[in-house]
């Protein structure tokens, strides 16, 4: 009897705590889950740090390193993660997941550039193997925008992923033309000045990492959310004044306490070369208009760029919320 | 007192129908009797419903149904992107497999013949057999880059440890009444080798070649999905970054069915050609 009495109050007690803590998930505010599709590099070093001026406001930002982007966006779809961070728009147009964009973090910052021995304008590629990242991905997409401009066409594409990669095959020679992003570039300029050139690019404008979350995530902790793009919005703008104020704000975090002698030696070159490009205002409707032509254009999108609805992938309303209050820039 | 009374006399007994027809359980039931695929294929498509039910509810935004994914494969075999993904994929897989079933067999055989040799050799694959296989994949390219020759590497170092030691114990368990018959019989070494011991290990030879092919897709889809994507590794990957799931099952799901269609017809092989004494009567 009095075993079978334990047991009773055993599985009461049991059902009771699951109960208070389902309810409590319910009642209460959960932490923010972000999940980052990369590891944290000095490149991010301005996001992280928004982060925690985030959580100095009182949002639980609880921050999860992915190995790929396409797993963050799984993370986000699968309702592991509150907020992702990538651009996953083909999986916004396929997937009739109710994700949605809600501000740009960054632009696709790439340098297509050429072995001088061989090459020294876009003309010059016509029918020529060229390297990119791999299929379907940005730096394919501005390479074909760029053919289609100039009127070229490459006889081959071969997918060389990671940008320190294909910078070292350029400087090994495997690699006469490429497409390199700006630590790639600088690595280029250091260590052989003048041997590559870097192609003109005109005006190619798309997102490379922007934050999306769930519809109902959104419309449910739209507080927290203002609060996030609030804090990344005013980081950001800081950053681009003073570009050296990373260093201080990593100083003042303590963010990525392992990094190197060299990588924090990468910050200040990296943000001032980044700051000119960096949205100040969240991207917006605008930003969204460029990313459907482009990525039409990468074959991340199918259809008529024209018939693409902005609203179908983005929600501005926090955005625009941030923005009444402190402003655009 | 003994009651014999024989079904036939009892079934011609009065009262009882002369000619029962058989019911539809009985027919399905003698139907799979003679059938041995009906149960592969009741299994299949058991398989395949579930799928499809999943699908439909969805268990996930990104899971495809079993209809979607079959009409992608369609389409991806239709517009050729499928056999070019097979004519690369395989080119690994086909060298990797050769290179690991020769050396591996001579090695095993090797090891099991000559002590020698065991001490040699058996801690190495022992311990490679252990090692977890996936976590090595891209140390192989510091060393042998990119290309063919580490993709090539890399099903050899899943396939070869599990031929290398299913051919070493084969020929260890080798029953040793055989071999001492051959001895009796004044059989030379070489003909105790070739006529005794190959033979009796062979069973377990076969169970070891397709273990290793086993290992040996594992390891090219390994290759092919951690070093560069190419071939099914590239459908998988390029159609999971374009949010194709549909595509991207169909590619997963075809290299199963490869490697399941490639390990039976290994067995009908081994069965109908090698040792008819183990076809199922």
């Amino acid at each position: 009897m009095n075993i079978l009495a334990r047991k009773i109050r055993a599985s009461a007690s049991a059902v009771a705590i699951c109960f208070a803590v389902a309810v409590s998930g319910q009642a209460w505010a959960d932490p923010m889950r972000v999940a980052f599709g990369d590891i944290a590099t000095v490149e991010s070093l301005h996001l992280l740090a928004a982060f925690e001026r985030a959580r100095e406001k009182g949002v639980d930002v609880q921050v999860t390193f992915l190995k790929s982007e396409d797993i963050a966006a799984q993370a986000v779809v699968s309702g592991q993660a509150d907020i992702g961070v990538g651009a996953p728009y083909a999986l916004l147009q396929k997937v009739k997941a109710p994700i949605r964009i809600f501000m740009q973090l960054s632009k696709l910052q790439f340098y297509p550039v050429v072995n001088t021995e061989f090459y020294k304008n876009w003309k010059d590629l016509d029918g020529q193997e060229i390297a990119v990242h791999s299929r379907g991905s940005g730096t394919e997409a501005i390479m074909q925008l760029m053919a289609e401009k100039n009127g070229i066409s490459y006889s081959s594409i071969s997918y060389v992923p990671g940008a320190e990669v294909r910078t070292g095959a350029l400087l090994q020679g495997n690699v006469k033309a490429t497409i390199v992003d700006s630590s790639g570039k600088r690595v280029l300029e250091d260590k052989a000045p003048g041997k590559f050139a870097f192609l003109p690019m005109g005006d190619v404008s798309a997102t490379d990492e922007a934050l999306f979350a769930n519809t109902d995530y959104l419309s449910a902790n739209a507080k927290d959310v203002e609060i996030l793009v609030e804090a990344i919005l005013t980081t950001w703008r800081e950053v681009a004044a003073d570009p050296k104020s990373v260093t201080a704000l990593k100083e003042k975090y303590k963010l990525l306490p392992d990094a190197t002698p060299e990588m924090v030696a990468d910050i200040e070159p990296y943000f001032a070369e980044s700051a000119p490009n960096m949205p100040l205002n969240g991207g917006g409707g605008a930003a969204a208009k460029d990313d459907l032509e482009f990525y039409t254009v990468s074959g991340a999108l199918e259809g008529d760029a024209k018939d693409l609805k902005v609203e179908d992938f983005w929600d501005l309303s926090a955005l625009n919320n941030v923005l009444s209050r402190i402003g655009t820039k | 007192m003994q009651m014999s009374v024989s079904p036939a006399k009892l079934r011609d007994g009065i009262g009882a129908p002369k000619e029962v027809p058989p019911t539809v359980l009985e027919k399905i039931q003698s139907f799979a009797d003679e059938r041995r695929s009906f149960w592969i294929v009741v299994s299949l498509t058991l398989l395949f419903a579930s799928w499809e039910m999943a699908g439909r509810i969805p268990i996930s935004f990104a899971f495809p149904t079993f209809l979607e994914t079959l009409s992608a494969f369609g389409e991806m075999v239709a517009d050729g992107s499928m056999h070019k993904a097979y004519l690369i994929t395989l080119q690994p897989l086909v060298m990797g497999v050769l290179v690991s079933a020769l050396v591996g067999i001579g090695l095993g055989v090797a090891m099991g013949l000559s002590d020698k040799a065991e001490w040699l050799l058996a801690p190495v694959f022992i311990v490679l057999q252990a090692a977890p296989m996936a976590a090595l994949v891209p140390l192989v390219t510091f060393v042998y880059g990119i290309g063919l020759t580490a993709k090539t590497l890399a099903v050899i170092m899943l396939a070869l440890p599990v031929i290398v030691l299913n051919s070493y114990k084969a020929v260890r368990h080798v029953n040793p009444s055989l071999v001492d018959m051959c001895r009796s019989f004044q059989g030379s070494r070489v003909q105790q080798i070739f006529k005794i011991i190959i033979p009796d290990a062979s069973p377990v030879l076969f169970a070891g070649l397709r273990l290793g092919i086993a290992a040996g897709f594992i390891g090219v889809m390994l290759a092919e999905l951690l070093i560069t994507p190419t071939g099914i590794g590239d459908l998988i990957t390029y159609h999971r970054s374009v949010a194709n799931y549909a595509h991207m099952y169909a590619a997963v799901a075809s290299i199963i069915a490869v490697s399941t269609l490639t390990l039976a017809g290994l067995q009908y092989v081994e069965t109908h050609l090698l040792r008819p004494e183990k076809r199922r009567k």
